[in-house]
């Protein structure tokens, strides 16, 4: 085999190159110039995802091609999803300025960690192989079980490090399972070549492993982007983690299953199937089933949300509820609604979570709903940021969830699931309850005690301002926004050979 | 010969167990012994089709597989011994702090 079959394409993957390069510069830092300021291993950090930043928005625009054999898709949208999960790491260092320090915790490991988890998210939105997408995932997850844990002293985190790593190790081995059965059923596990096989009759045993194989796929995927009925770690790990960590997690990992998870949807089971193909016979099936997914996520999300004391349990199954949006999304087959909500979702939940970090202090002290009250008016340049971000998680209009919701409640009724989005807007009328009930809570009621004003350090005001623009911004102002998105190539379907 | 489908009925019975034992055992390290079982019989599987379609990325995803493995073995390891110290136990049902 010549060299140029094997598709060595170093620009293709500079991103995650940049960032690979970059985490283990920390290590090395480590070892060979320790120091236990976090402002230098911050902003080895800062630079590294910055260069990575610029090296994916560079690439915007360069034509459908894969590299690496097949293994590495370049499109629009696996470079919008780059840069989405770039900007929430980017996010994530800033909010962790200041816990490591009150922690007291080695800065270049953390740092280290959080870049090889940017790393594993970039190659899951550009894989192209169910090969990378197991790969993707795991360098995803076995970095983001040690950030979970990362409070070593504290028995909640080592506890939601434990049940993070025991489901996602377990779902991770249904996953794989599901790749073995669909490699069984059309013997190649690239995308585009399953689209190819699918696309002609398939003999029994053939369906059979094929449709087995769907299955433990949807599982595995719906792990990762916490889909009820596979959500039950979520809440655990999101109260037990670290709330910069909780951030990050609700955002980053997610944003990054997602995009691999459109990718397969739309990839090999959303694809214009011939009439007669093994394909659309499954393809109704995977869609209606993930359909139901979504109902039973949005649906239980904001149930069990409504009856939560802790603010970051709450805010881990309104996280539920949201992927159950988004899985609109990906029944409708519309990836650039989906890429705006994950925009959208990113900006007002670090925003939201930054604020619930500042609050809680060392050791996640105030991590109660009652501890917010009356918090109003004497911190201002607290309540007014979250109420902002809950306003707009709740969908109200003005704000970026607003238009994200909307975006994606048009493209499924368009695509004709009318009973999905009536239930989606029935579950908006819920969460309104809960997210307006934080807000009632810090303007309406009396603190039970006095408590000293949480200083607000530079990092977070940094974090908040951007957000809260963010969050204004792709409300009021999203035309430009929509028009970079139509402008990118639609069809995410389509074949490549 | 033995024919294919005895070595993938025999992937499924152990991803099975594997799956079984996770769910019911309630010490940590049996749970990841659990885990393992499941990642190989994955192993067996790919190796089979592997073999019988006379195609080589099955079995270069199992190379994959196995640096996974080691790897969420090393990091599991860890979790447990932390675990270990902070509470002299490694019994899951111990671990329930946060409510379930």
């Amino acid at each position: 085999m010549g060299m140029e079959r094997l598709g060595i394409n170093y620009s293709a993957v500079l991103p995650e190159i940049i960032m690979a390069l970059t985490g283990v510069a920390l290590m090395l830092m480590e070892a060979f110039w320790p120091s236990r300021s976090k402002r230098r291993a911050g902003l080895v950090a800062l630079t590294g995802l910055g260069i990575a930043l610029i090296a994916t928005l560079r690439l915007w625009g360069t034509p459908r091609q894969t590299a690496y054999a097949g293994m590495i898709i370049i499109d629009d949208f696996r470079l919008l999803f780059t840069a989405i999960v770039i900007i929430a790491s980017v996010l994530a260092v800033f909010l962790s300025w200041n816990f490591l320090e009150e922690e007291r915790i080695q800065p270049t490991a953390y740092f280290a960690l959080l870049l090889f988890c940017a790393v594993g998210m970039a190659l899951l939105t550009s894989s192209h192989d169910l090969i990378m997408v197991f790969l993707g995932i795991e360098t995803v997850t076995i970095s983001t079980y040690v950030l979970a844990g990362y409070r070593r002293d504290d028995l909640r985190s080592t506890e939601a490090a434990l049940k993070y790593f025991i489901l996602g190790a377990f779902s991770s081995a249904f996953l794989l399972y599901g790749i073995a059965l669909v490699y069984g059923a059309t013997r190649t596990t690239n995308l585009s070549a399953i689209q190819t096989v699918l696309n002609q009759p398939l003999n029994d045993a053939e369906r059979a492993l094929m449709m087995v194989g769907a299955a433990m796929l949807l599982i595995g995927f719906g792990f990762k982007v916490t889909a009820v009925p596979f959500h039950v770690w979520t809440p655990d790990v999101y109260e037990g983690a670290p709330t910069p960590v909780t951030a990050f997690l609700s955002v980053g990992p997610k944003a990054a299953g997602f995009a691999a998870f459109l990718r397969v949807s739309s990839l090999v089971f959303g694809a214009d199937f011939d009439l007669a193909s093994a394909g659309r016979a499954l393809q109704s099936d995977w869609i209606s089933a993930v359909a139901v997914m979504a109902i039973l996520t949005m649906t239980f999300g904001n149930l069990i949300a409504i009856t939560q004391t802790n603010i970051k349990r709450m805010l881990a199954y309104s996280s539920i509820a949201h992927a159950g949006y988004v899985l609109m999304g990906i029944v409708a087959r519309d990836w650039q609604a989906v890429a705006f909500y994950m925009i959208a979702y990113t900006v007002m939940n670090i925003g939201a979570f930054a604020v619930v970090a500042l609050i809680a202090r060392r050791g996640d002290e105030r991590v109660l709903i009652e501890d917010y009250s009356g918090l109003g008016f004497r911190q201002p340049t607290l309540s007014f940021p979250l109420t902002v971000f809950l306003i707009s998680l709740t969908g109200i209009p003005g704000t970026a969830g607003f238009v994200g919701k909307f975006w994606l409640f048009k493209s499924a009724w368009e695509a004709g699931f009318s009973m999905l989005v009536i239930i989606a807007v029935i579950n908006t009328v819920i969460s309104a309850y809960y997210y307006l009930y934080v807000v009632i809570v810090m303007f309406f009621r009396e603190a039970k005690r006095e408590i000293e004003p949480v200083p607000l350090p530079g990092a977070f005001g940094f974090t908040l301002a951007v957000t809260v623009l963010g969050t204004f911004y792709l409300g009021l102002l999203p035309t430009r926004v929509f028009s970079y998105l139509n402008q990118a190539q639609t069809a995410i379907a389509h074949l490549i050979h | 010969m033995v024919p294919m489908s005895w070595y993938l009925a025999l992937g499924a019975v152990l991803f099975t167990i594997g799956a079984i034992s996770v769910i019911v055992k309630r010490d940590i390290l049996s749970m990841l012994l659990a885990i393992e079982l499941m990642l190989n019989s994955v192993n067996l599987t790919l190796v089979t089709f592997s073999s019988y379609f006379q195609e080589l990325s099955g079995q270069i995803l199992v190379f994959f597989v196995m640096v996974v493995a080691a790897a969420e073995a090393g990091v599991g390891l860890a979790i447990v011994v932390l675990l270990f110290r902070n509470r002299q136990t490694v019994d899951v049902d111990q671990a329930s702090m946060l409510k379930l």
